[in-house]
């Protein structure tokens, strides 16, 4: 028995001893799996974290700044006078790191390969909107212009005119200079070109390992591909200051990229491995194993990272997310035999379509919502408030809009006011629905419902989770007549959030029947501001539109989780970026 | 007893046919929206659910969905895995070898130490060791693997820093993959020796000395409990009476004569106790970040992958019903009285 524990013991020992990651290597453990390191097909965070390091676009984030672009495979960039024509000049002396040199071609290549292949559960359409017009592959599109029955020539026909388009979008002026070619002016272009599906990928190197040739001979057969398939999926074909050793499913290993233009960085090899388990990754970051690990909540923060030694927690109440959560009211509710709506009259067993079309009622019911104890409960008072649909760190945000809390007598008095007293008298009945699981959504329809129901006993809510799937479908459908919902950035301009939020025809607000000429006129002028120089006439625009959406009210805005990193305190450089997959890039941080 | 052997084995092809055929059909059960909305990595994408289950036949009945399985198998392909994002025959190859290592790692101490204790504490009946062996042993047996597993990992490997978690500490890890380390078995540990990296071998024992634990802990108190039972019986019985009668030695009436009787519920146990190891290593894989087939599985069936399903159900089929006939076989040669027709 003595040998045994001497033997433990000597294990133990040496178990110590290697703790402490080397000081050249960062390792980071996360909880989700990267799910494709080909530049088209990744669109999620675990995997474009990866590919923002191996890859590069041709402009990109200033460490954490959201409207200053650095100039990175591109070095200057003009602007044609209808807004139609991008066209960038190319930093020389770039290598891929299989040694080929960077040219327009490449450039070209990888735009168009987002172009042609299209998969619908990616983020190809980013580009496809702007470029082409069209926002899903040429079969998907052919199909819904031609319909079901279309003959062969037909869809043929249809698919050479996508082609042209696809051939038209992007050219290449000389061996350093490419234009893109926009189907119409768009204010967010540059911001696209900096989502990873731009990044520059190495055609001859591609094309060598069978991925599309870059000519109209097999474009067909890439159309709406699955990437995880084929070599790019696994394999790397970047500029970036990291080159990919290896991926294994778990396990994600880079190293310092050697001919990097822009000098080699610090750190010089990286380990990014999927941990599931929460408490296995925070063990790996109190022994010192582990450089940084994902933790799900302040909660977790708060309760067990704090006391560990010898690790950081980087927050900031500046910080915010690149995402925004609202609470949307339904101005018309559509659909037959509509479950969350009663009686469809006001006759205190249900409501009218247009019931949310009253002021008083929008105002009543933001009264009704508890945003401090979002703040203070859900989030243990690490919080981003926010005034307006716009997350607090964006330009055009305005952070003197007030914030309609919790104030039962001031309801009161806005739903005594709405329908000329007709609310008041009768009641109602409707239904909040919130994608089941998600606890953030439940607590703020139960939250309402308490508080309205506490006001007049005539006043009755139902909750109803969903499945996420019938959800979306249900918001589409506009049949829902309350509900809370998020919306992450997909690009990082403003106007990705104004858009949908206040537009007539935006994505989000089309689905609650919101219609303000108003808005409309500003929004649309908004779009028309491209050059560089009109940027801080648009984003006084949508100051504007915050503090118009105060008094129209249409959607709720309440408080997000506040972000946090956590490292270990040796850990240098370390920066937040909301529109980066994994907040900074590997290439600035180093090691005390 | 050819005869039977080949009847027996005859029968594991059919067992695998009607897995597989409850595995696509339970998956039916699911609205073909459920089921694509797993395939979604962000938020975003479920804007195209249409397509996916568009390109993904999900609307199809049970029986398109079987066909377009088995027409993939009879290629020798078992399908794309989502969750490892590569063909399953490729994520077999290198995670097999993972859990391989790790379950054999564990598989002798479990049964040297139920067999061990299980005497121990029937020639000490009713003694204080009885007692003490008995309690562990209930203890052992109903604490939940992620409970012991949680603990290790937060007090052995947390706490005092020793061991480490995952196959290879991570400075190894980056090592091996930017240098020439062949991959012969897929296990480190023979690896290691095979390529002459005995620092590599060394280092993935030092990991599986937890995840083992963890698994005698949970394993072994269950053979230990049956060895303890048969071995009281045997104890109890004339052969041992007579045996004690003529003067042999305590000893060797114990460990000759009633223990190797006392083995033959024991070698019973290896089927319930195989399917209690898998279960404990799809735990264990996940909590000590050992990225076996376990842990894949356990992935697959919280993201309704069907290919990973498909595949980890088969082979634990294969396995199971391949360790049932080696059980049968056992018997007869631990006890010559049996004979099968």
């Amino acid at each position: 028995m003595k040998k045994h524990l001497l033997l433990l013991a000597a294990l133990g020992l040496w178990g110590m001893a290697v703790a402490a990651t080397p000081s050249d290597t960062y390792v980071y453990l996360q909880s989700a799996v990267v799910d494709s390191l080909d530049p088209v097909q990744g669109y999620d965070g675990a995997s474009n974290g990866i590919i923002e390091n191996i890859y590069e676009t041709l402009y990109s984030f200033k460490k954490d700044s959201l409207s200053e672009y650095e100039p990175t495979l591109a070095t200057s960039y003009e602007v044609s006078d209808d807004g139609l024509t991008y066209t960038f000049h190319l930093r020389k002396g770039v290598k891929f790191h299989s040694g080929n040199p960077m040219t327009c071609e490449d450039v070209k290549y990888s735009m168009q390969r987002n172009l042609v292949v299209m998969p619908g559960d990616s983020g190809a359409w980013i580009f496809g909107s702007v470029l082409t017009g069209y926002g899903d592959d040429a079969m998907t599109e052919a199909k819904r212009a031609l319909g079901d029955n279309a003959s062969k020539a037909e869809i043929d026909q249809f698919l050479d005119q996508y082609w042209k388009k696809i051939e038209a979008a992007v050219t290449c002026d000389d061996m350093y200079t490419v234009s893109f070619h926009l189907a119409k002016p768009d204010v967010s272009f540059m911001a696209r070109l900096l989502f990873t599906g731009a990044a520059v990928v190495d055609s001859k190197f591609a094309v060598a390992h069978g991925e599309w040739s870059g000519t109209e001979a097999d474009w067909k057969d890439w159309i709406g591909r699955d990437l995880r398939t084929s070599y790019l999926h696994k394999h790397d074909a970047g500029t970036g200051p990291y080159k990919l050793v290896k991926w294994d499913g778990n396990n994600v290993v880079a190293e310092a990229f050697e001919g990097y233009w822009g000098g080699a960085p610090t750190i010089k090899k990286v380990l990014v491995q999927s941990v599931e388990e929460e408490a296995t990754r925070l063990e790996a970051l109190r022994r010192g194993d582990a450089d940084r690990v994902d933790v799900n909540s302040w909660a977790t923060v708060n309760a067990k990272v704090k006391q560990m030694s010898g690790v950081k927690v980087w927050s900031d109440p500046k910080w915010s997310p690149a995402g925004a959560h609202v609470v949307f009211f339904n101005f018309n509710v559509q659909g037959e035999n509509n479950p969350y709506i009663g009686s469809g009259k006001l006759d205190g067993n249900g409501i009218p379509r247009d019931f949310f079309s009253d002021i008083n009622l929008r105002k009543a019911f933001a009264y009704c919502l508890d945003q401090d104890a979002i703040y203070n409960d859900l989030f243990e008072g690490h919080g981003s408030w926010y005034t307006m649909a716009l997350p607090p760190t964006w330009p055009g945000y305005d952070p003197d809009i007030p914030i309609r809390k919790l104030d039962l007598d001031k309801a009161e008095e806005y739903f005594k006011k709405a329908w000329g007293g007709k609310v008041w008298e009768k009641g109602f009945k409707l239904t909040i629905t919130y994608n089941a699981g998600n606890t953030e959504r439940q607590t703020v329809a139960e939250m309402i419902k308490a508080n309205v129901e506490s006001i007049n006993p005539k006043f009755k809510i139902d909750i109803a989770p969903l499945q996420w799937s019938d959800y979306l479908k249900a918001a589409r459908a506009k049949s829902l007549p309350i509900w809370p919902l998020g919306w992450g950035a997909d690009y990082a301009d403003s106007d990705n959030f104004i858009h949908p939020f206040y537009h007539s025809r935006g994505s989000l607000a089309k689905r609650q029947n919101f219609k303000d000429p108003e808005f409309d006129k500003l929004i649309d002028y908004a779009r028309t501001l491209v050059k560089p120089e009109q940027q801080a006439e648009r984003f006084e625009i949508y100051k504007k539109i915050g503090r118009m959406a105060y008094d129209v009210l249409p959607n709720i805005p309440y408080p997000l989780q506040s972000p946090f990193i956590i490292t270990r305190d040796n850990l240098q450089g370390v920066y937040y970026n909301s529109m980066l997959s994994r907040d900074f890039y590997w290439k600035d941080i180093s090691k005390k | 007893m050819l005869n039977y052997i080949i009847r027996r084995a005859l029968q594991i092809p059919l067992v695998l046919f009607v897995l597989s055929l409850i595995i696509v059909g339970l998956m039916q059960l699911l609205s073909p929206q459920q089921r694509a909305a797993a395939f979604i990595t962000s938020d975003k994408q479920i804007e195209h659910l249409d397509q996916i289950i568009e390109k993904y036949h999900l609307d199809e009945g049970f029986i398109v969905q079987y066909k377009l399985w088995a027409k993939e198998v009879l290629h020798g392909n078992l399908g794309f895995s989502r969750i490892s994002k590569e063909p399953v025959t490729a994520t077999v190859r290198k995670k097999l070898p993972a859990s391989t290592e790790l379950a054999l790692s564990a598989f002798i101490p479990i049964v040297l130490m139920g067999i061990w204790l299980g005497t121990l504490a029937a020639t000490h009946r009713d003694g204080l060791l009885d007692q003490v062996l008995r309690v562990v042993a209930i203890i052992g047996w109903s604490l939940p693997t992620f409970v012991v597993a949680i603990w290790l990992v937060a007090w052995v490997y947390g706490g005092l820093g020793w061991f480490g978690i995952g196959r290879l500490p991570n400075s190894l890890l980056i090592d091996l993959a930017t240098g020439n380390f062949h991959p012969h078995t897929g296990m480190f540990t023979i690896d290691g020796i095979l390529n002459g990296r005995l620092d590599v071998t060394w280092a993935a024992l030092v990991r599986l000395v937890l995840p083992a634990t963890a698994l005698v802990i949970v394993v072994s108190a269950g053979i230990m409990r049956v060895m303890r039972s048969s071995m009281l019986d045997e104890l109890g019985k004339d052969y041992v009476r007579t045996a004690r009668a003529k003067g042999l030695p305590e000893g060797r009436v114990v460990y000759k004569h009633a223990r190797r009787n006392a083995l033959i519920p024991v070698i019973t146990m290896a089927g319930p106790m195989l399917g209690r190891m898998i279960g404990g290593i799809v735990v264990i894989e996940l909590i000590f970040n050992f990225p076996g087939l376990g842990e894949w599985a356990a992935k697959a069936a919280l993201q309704l992958d069907m290919n990973t399903l498909l595949a980890f159900v088969l082979l634990i089929g294969l396995i199971m019903a391949t360790v049932n006939l080696l059980v049968d076989i056992a018997y007869v040669v631990v006890d010559p009285r049996i004979r099968y027709e």
